[in-house]
């Protein structure tokens, strides 16, 4: 739960491309390996990061890039260093047909926009550049389409607009 | 308007009259409860004191903190871990219970888990409150928010409502249930959802197989379940309360986003392969009759309750643990091992070579006694993804109290068979 890292909210249009393709019931401590999910070390994340589905994934990734995910995105017992090490390449977004419970409160909490928008993953590949309207859950891709998705509660806009739950907590209720 | 009962317990600690699913509004929980543990606790602590600046607690009662991990090797490092969450539960006033048993089971025992109570832990096996009518939420880092402001914004769930209908086998239960749910609807079958037991099969079943098959809801998507609470539950909960409670009963006319049924004496044992809980794990143990075991382990939240020591006892009676394998008991708190030793239980798991161990949640997440490289376990614990309970490099197989009893005695995946009811 400790040594995460502080991230600046998303723009209200994130503009990129597609990182990554994962299917359904996709677990996220893969994204690192098992055996390394208690580090936040940001070096080491980075030499394990997307190690086992492209070694060159953290040279090719720019900022604002998105990855995105079948049904079930997150499922498992999430850890929190794989976002991380995602987000310390510059992963801006995740977009998913839909999302575990657990993951997406965790990453909620952390402030990172998570999309649903069902049927994604069929409709992108790898390198299709993307425009996330986070808050309208909607995607639009290079060819012209438009993907539509369940927009996130006003709560989870504000949570994501603050930059993550604990700085929006801090503005509502910090006392010093 | 007709309300299932996650919506009625939530209107009620939202201060409503009636709260639909999909609204999103902030929820009072009746208590917010957390486990010590590094990371966790200490870094909420901190931040409560030094980042918002909270000296005292308006309403203290409604934290509640336990020590249930890292109890078991005595070293320098657990004492420092503990003596940190002593003394921030001291300074705020928190009621704090330590080395009592599985938080989540001791939970019921002093009162908390009672019907119509919301519950929000960090950890999603707070679920098992469910057993008794209660609504226990795993909301992760959002325990925070709650423990700062008292409330906590909420999406309210929809509900799958599960008729129940029958009893169990001889040498099948609830644990057997779950996983077959999870085979049958997917490992999202009721993501964000909330499932609600009910039925004449849900009343025949036990406390402990209920409490056994709510706190594995999260395994189905699901945030929590719930059993309408009958009178078994009520009885309990007079029995521990220390406080007023609610009951709530699902309304005529409820709106469930599905209702399945499920006929208790058609369920037979299952296995869950080793990675995780998904459906296509999910195995008919005769399919995996022969895997051999180096250990068994029968505890965690989700069982080491009397009625899977009774289990472990009905088959392990007059039998040995195999050459190889060895086998751990760990009951689910004090209280249950105290009962396990009155009625006799631990004698005939002992004369059968088992290993009874002090209540707590290490064996179930790789601290007390790691599997190493290779091993093959069979576990009633949580979870079987890779490293859970020590190397990244050991299977754990998931079954129910019988099967890994059964299995123990058979060196390999084994049924228990017709061992009788427990």
């Amino acid at each position: 739960m400790s040594a995460a890292r502080d991230y600046p909210p998303p723009p209200d249009v994130i503009r990129g491309r597609v990182a990554w393709v994962f299917g359904d019931d996709f677990d996220i401590d893969l994204v690192i390996g098992v055996e390394n999910i208690k580090s936040y070390d940001a070096e080491f994340l980075r030499s394990k990061v997307m190690r086992a589905y492209d070694p060159g994934f953290a040279d090719r990734v720019r900022p604002g890039d998105v990855i995105v995910g079948g049904r079930n995105f997150g499922y498992g017992h999430p850890h929190y260093p794989p976002m991380v090490a995602l987000r310390d390449l510059g992963i801006a977004a995740v977009l998913a047909g839909s999302f575990s419970p657990g993951f997406w409160r965790g990453e909620t909490y952390n402030g990172v926009p998570l999309v649903t928008v069902p049927g994604i993953a069929a409709a992108v590949a790898t390198g299709d550049p993307v425009a996330v309207d986070w808050r309208a859950a909607t995607v639009s891709l290079g060819d012209g389409r438009v993907l539509r998705g369940t927009p996130p509660s006003d709560r989870v806009v504000r949570v994501i607009e603050a930059g993550g739950s604990l700085k929006l907590l801090l503005a509502e209720h910090a006392r010093t | 308007m007709a309300g299932t009962i996650a919506e009625k317990i939530l209107a009620r600690a939202a201060g409503r009259d009636t709260v639909r699913a999909g609204e999103s509004l902030p929820v009072r929980p009746d208590y917010m409860i957390a486990y010590d543990f590094p990371g966790y606790t200490d870094v909420m602590f901190r931040q409560m004191h030094d980042d918002f600046g909270i000296g005292e607690l308006a309403e203290p009662e409604r934290y509640v903190v336990f020590i249930d991990h890292m109890l078991t090797k005595g070293n320098a490092k657990e004492q420092e871990v503990h003596q940190v969450t002593r003394d921030w539960c001291e300074f705020y006033g928190i009621e704090l219970h330590e080395a009592r048993g599985i938080g989540h089971q001791v939970m019921a025992e002093l009162g908390y888990a009672l019907p119509g109570n919301f519950l929000i832990h960090f950890d999603g096996h707070i679920s098992g409150a469910g057993a008794f009518g209660a609504l226990g939420w795993g909301v992760r880092r959002d325990l925070l928010e709650a423990w700062v402001s008292g409330q906590i914004f909420l999406d309210v769930p929809a509900t799958t409502r599960f008729e129940l209908t029958g009893d169990f086998a001889p040498g099948v239960d609830s644990r057997d249930l779950v996983h077959q749910i999870i085979a049958d609807h997917g490992a999202d079958g009721c993501a964000h959802q909330v499932m609600e037991y009910g039925g004449p099969g849900a009343r025949a079943m036990s406390i402990d197989r209920r409490q056994g098959l709510c706190g594995m809801a999260m395994f189905t998507g699901a945030v929590s379940a719930v059993f309408e609470p009958d009178e078994a539950a009520l009885a309990y909960a007079r029995r521990v309360a220390k406080t007023d409670f609610t009951p709530q009963l699902p309304d005529a006319g409820a709106g469930y986003a599905a209702v399945h049924s499920y006929d208790l004496a058609a369920v037979r044992p299952r296995v869950v392969l080793p990675g995780s809980a998904r459906s296509a794990n999910t195995r008919d143990a005769a399919e995996l009759a022969g895997t051999p075991v180096t250990k068994a382990f029968i505890g965690s939240c989700a069982s080491g309750r009397i009625e899977d020591i009774r289990a472990a006892a009905l088959v392990l009676d007059g039998r040995q643990v195999a050459p190889g394998v060895e086998l751990n008991v760990v009951p689910t708190s004090d209280a249950v091992h105290r009962q396990a030793e009155d009625e006799g239980l631990f004698d005939v798991l002992r004369a059968a070579g088992a290993k009874i161990a002090r209540s707590s949640c290490d064996f179930c997440f790789g601290y007390q006694k790691p599997l190493q490289d290779g091993e093959n376990c069979i576990s009633t614990g949580v979870l079987n993804i890779s490293g859970r309970m020590g190397s990244t490099a050991a299977n754990i197989y998931l079954g129910s109290a019988f099967t890994v009893a059964a299995s123990a005695v058979a060196g390999s995946i084994s049924t228990a068979g017709e061992v009788g009811r427990s």
